[in-house]
């Protein structure tokens, strides 16, 4: 009997990890180009996207464990791991040259997922379905923020799954709902411990405390830079509109820089940059255009916002100067104890972390952080995207219009799919802007 | 058409059904007996009985609209919570002593959130029901059923003994018992009884004291025993989904000549598909076992899918299912997608299945009946 070569299946998620990886690179090669200090800095993002997927692509090339986390389940704990680690909950985010997102978005509803299922969820199974997605050694779900995620954990271990194999853990939430709650971050610091001790059952990886505080340490100082930056953005004129900070800043933290002191740097510079912007008085509107400050109050429509946030700033003066996933209130970790350090990182996961913290708990968190964007930042008007997958969001609909009222701010209400722009297509979205700017005595 | 069923027993029922506040409220009340609401059958109605509150299982039964939900809803909610707030506000609940709240989904939740903005009732508390049903989460969940039990017992100035518990178990058990050997009958290839007719004998269970109750369905018992339904079907139906409270939808089904002879539903099957453990000494805990972890669950529990999925699948079997219908509200995601796990699942069981969307109150039946009829065509009948 003549022995086969050993062929290697290759893993299509992690073809789509490597072609991601060569995209972002090329991306920042072309934006690189632009001579603007700012654009410079954005680039520099693509160079960390690029090397979370190289890091995937290694640990696969080279037989060695890697998993799949998330930004409010102590992502921490895979660089403290030696765990190299993905977002499984990146579809959306990260989606690039394969198929369009309108494409993925049509196919996972012709695959019977309905179109008044949040996309992001939609388009995360679509990809689980396709394989698209790198099957890791062990997988930590994430079963909140909103009722769609635990549902894409049940189809990822559902039998008709790639992943159906994939050892899983998923730290339960059960929290109360006030902010803070000590029971809660408890309860959720034990769901941690069991998580760190599985992640070492099934990846034969141990947790070494001292490397868990040194990557806690550094990214304590992501978060005090963030907070710098944040405060940086209360200027008026605001530096800073849709484009800079906010989501880029999360990415960074949460995503595809945890605890990496060259993100370290990349706050440091953000925050550089900003200051001397802020000193020079020079701000993201047109100059001689009155500035209307806005709080966008959901995530950033990231794939589409280009298509009339410019829009926005040059014709009405109108900026986005705070966005829900962009604000934060993050208490730094004490690393001086065991103890100290999981109470930190569920705290951290639970109430800190923005989405996680607005959507898990009760409305009195959504007012509390919409009072004090509101005061901080300045804001003239709230806009509420009111993202048809956000059910719980839309379901605060009647407060947050209340309390904006009784803040004196306006509430602007769109109704949009933050993933899809022909939900309601940008010239809708114009037009409402418009017809709002005109009523509200801004145009 | 069947001949109606004759006990009063089943009259004093579809009384109960066919709105909110019915009579067997009114004399509890008239007596100075307390109501509680409670929205989702993973709360304890034990408790309450213990307290010596009569629970009523939330629903919007004749609800006329949502504009009053919608002032504080969108339109991509859920009409169930859509049409509670709307009756809310108009006072359709005022009946009630107060109102328990689990986070069961997130519209639930956002629910409590407007019921404390708009100050419907005196005494509204949330209950933190975990996402999965081990041991640490029934420990959790037990701690969950002290801290109601305790903010019951300050409320309303009573005091809910273990002893009590221990009892309110048995009568619910009993009454558990008693719906299973409904069901049971319903196996017989002439069931006595039709689908429409078991929901409202379902749903009453959720809005009268319940010994009374346990009496009533003894009483319908009786007559359901040598009753025979006279009408023949041509295909027989297991309906599975959540919330559906609604006798008219089952009608529909029925009338083009599908019987519904068992169910998976949250206001049916799954209510008493197993007894409490009155083994287990604290009845607390057994409370959290039960309700977290015994009982089937629905897609809100992360770890059951599998345990669903047999509970779908035995369940369609022993009651001799041709096929099953699977029901869903519009905007809820958790169905959503257990309906696409569902279809792969019981296309690989061989067992035809009709997703179905609908919602919260049923107007219109003309759609329904034209999707169940060709759902029955496809599978021969
Ligand atoms: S965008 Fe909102 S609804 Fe969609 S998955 Fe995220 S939290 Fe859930
Ligand atoms: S139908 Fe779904 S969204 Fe509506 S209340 Fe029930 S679980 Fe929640």
């Amino acid at each position: 009997m003549t022995e086969a070569a050993e062929v290697k299946i290759d893993d299509p998620g992690i073809q789509r990890f490597r072609e991601e990886r060569d995209q972002f690179t090329n991306l920042g090669a072309m934006i690189g180009l632009i001579d603007d200090p700012e654009v410079k800095l954005n680039v520099r993002i693509t160079a960390f996207v690029a090397k979370a997927r190289q890091k995937i692509v290694d640990a696969y090339e080279q037989g060695r464990p890697f998993i799949a986390n998330n930004y409010c389940t102590a992502p921490e704990l895979g660089l403290a791991m030696d765990l190299p680690w993905f977002m499984l909950f990146d579809a959306p985010f990260t989606l690039m040259g394969r198929q369009s997102l309108h494409e993925v978005i049509d196919e996972s509803v012709a695959m019977g997922l309905g179109s008044d299922l949040c996309t992001a969820i939609r388009t995360n199974i679509y990809y689980v379905e396709k394989n698209l997605v790198p099957v890791p050694t062990a997988a930590v779900g994430f079963v909140f923020p909103c009722d769609g995620m635990p549902m894409l954990h049940q189809v990822m271990g559902h039998s008709s799954s790639s992943w159906r194999d994939v050892p899983l853990i998923c730290p339960d939430p059960a929290p109360y709902f006030a902010d803070g709650n000590i029971e809660s971050i408890d309860y959720f610091a034990n769901e941690l411990r069991k998580t760190a001790a599985f992640l070492t059952e099934h990846t034969g990886n141990k947790l070494d405390m001292d490397k868990l505080k040194e990557v806690i340490d550094e990214s304590n100082k992501h978060y005090e830079l963030w907070q710098e930056y944040n405060d940086l953005r209360r200027a008026v004129p605001a530096p800073h509109g849709h484009s800079m900070g906010g989501q880029t800043c999360y990415s960074m933290a949460q995503i595809f820089g945890v605890g990496d002191p060259d993100v370290t740097t990349w706050f440091q510079d953000l925050v550089d940059l900003t200051e001397e912007k802020v000193a020079a008085g020079k701000g993201v509107i047109p100059e001689g255009k009155k500035e209307i400050r806005l709080f966008w109050f959901d995530l950033n429509p990231t794939t589409f916002a280009d298509q009339f946030m410019p829009w926005l700033e040059e014709e009405y003066g109108a900026v986005m100067v705070m966005d829900m996933l962009g604000y934060h209130d993050y208490t730094t970790i004490d690393t001086s104890s065991e103890e100290e350090i999981w109470r930190g990182l569920a705290k951290r996961g639970l109430f800190d972390t923005p989405m996680v913290r607005q959507s898990i708990g009760t409305a009195d968190g959504f007012v509390k952080d919409l009072h004090r964007v509101v005061e901080d930042f300045k804001i003239d008007v709230v806009i509420w995207p009111g993202h048809m997958g956000h059910k719980e969001m839309l379901g605060t609909y009647g407060i947050m219009r209340e309390a904006c009222r009784e803040l004196g701010v306006h509430f602007f209400d769109i109704r949009m799919d933050i993933w899809d722009d022909r939900y309601t297509p940008i010239d809708q979205v114009k037009d409402k802007f418009t017809r709002f700017f005109e009523a509200a005595g801004y145009a | 058409m069947n001949t109606p069923i004759k006990s009063e027993a089943f009259s004093i029922m579809t009384q109960a059904t066919a709105g909110l506040e019915n009579p067997a409220i009114d004399e509890w009340k008239a007596q100075g007996g307390k109501t509680i609401g409670y929205f989702c059958s993973m709360l304890p109605e034990e408790l309450f009985l213990a307290g010596g509150l009569l629970p009523f299982r939330m629903r919007a039964t004749g609800s006329e609209g949502t504009d009053g939900g919608d002032s504080y809803f969108t339109n991509n909610n859920c009409t169930f919570v859509r049409h509670c707030f709307s009756v809310a506000l108009d006072g359709g609940y005022d009946f009630l002593d107060g109102v328990v709240v689990i986070n069961s989904c997130d519209q639930i939740r956002r629910l409590y959130d407007n019921w404390l903005h708009k100050d419907i009732s005196p005494f509204v508390h949330m209950v933190a029901l975990p996402r999965q049903s081990g041991p640490d989460q029934v420990e959790w969940y037990t701690g969950e059923f002290h801290r109601l039990r305790k903010s019951i017992e300050e409320h309303f100035k009573v005091e809910i003994t273990d002893k009590g518990l221990r009892e309110a178990i048995a009568v619910m058990n009993e009454t558990r018992r008693l719906q299973r050997e409904v069901y049971e009958l319903r196996k017989r290839e002439r069931p006595p009884i039709t689908g429409a007719e078991t929901m409202a004998i379902m749903v009453a269970g959720t809005a009268m004291p319940k010994v009374r109750y346990n009496e009533l369905l003894r009483e319908l018992l009786t007559e359901l025993e040598t009753r025979e339904l006279e009408t023949t079907y041509r295909a027989r139906i297991m309906v599975t989904g959540g919330i559906l409270d609604d006798p008219t939808w089952m009608e529909a089904v029925e009338e083009v000549g599908g019987l519904v002879v068992t169910d998976g539903t949250c206001f049916g099957g799954r209510l008493m598909h197993c007894d409490v453990d009155e083994d287990i000494v604290d009845p607390m805990e057994a409370l959290s076992q039960y309700y977290l972890a015994d009982r089937p669950s629905c897609p809100r529990m992360i770890d059951t899918q599998v345990k669903r999925k047999n509970y779908t699948v035995d369940l369609a079997r022993e009651f001799n299912c041709d096929g099953i219908i699977g029901e869903k509200m519009m905007f809820c995601d958790m169905w959503q997608v257990e309906q696409f796990m569902m279809t792969m699942d019981l296309k690989e069981e061989e067992i035809p299945f009709l997703k179905l969307e609908r919602e919260y109150i049923t107007s219109g039946t003309g759609q329904l009946k034209t999707r169940v009829q060709a759902f029955i065509e496809t599978m021969g009948k």
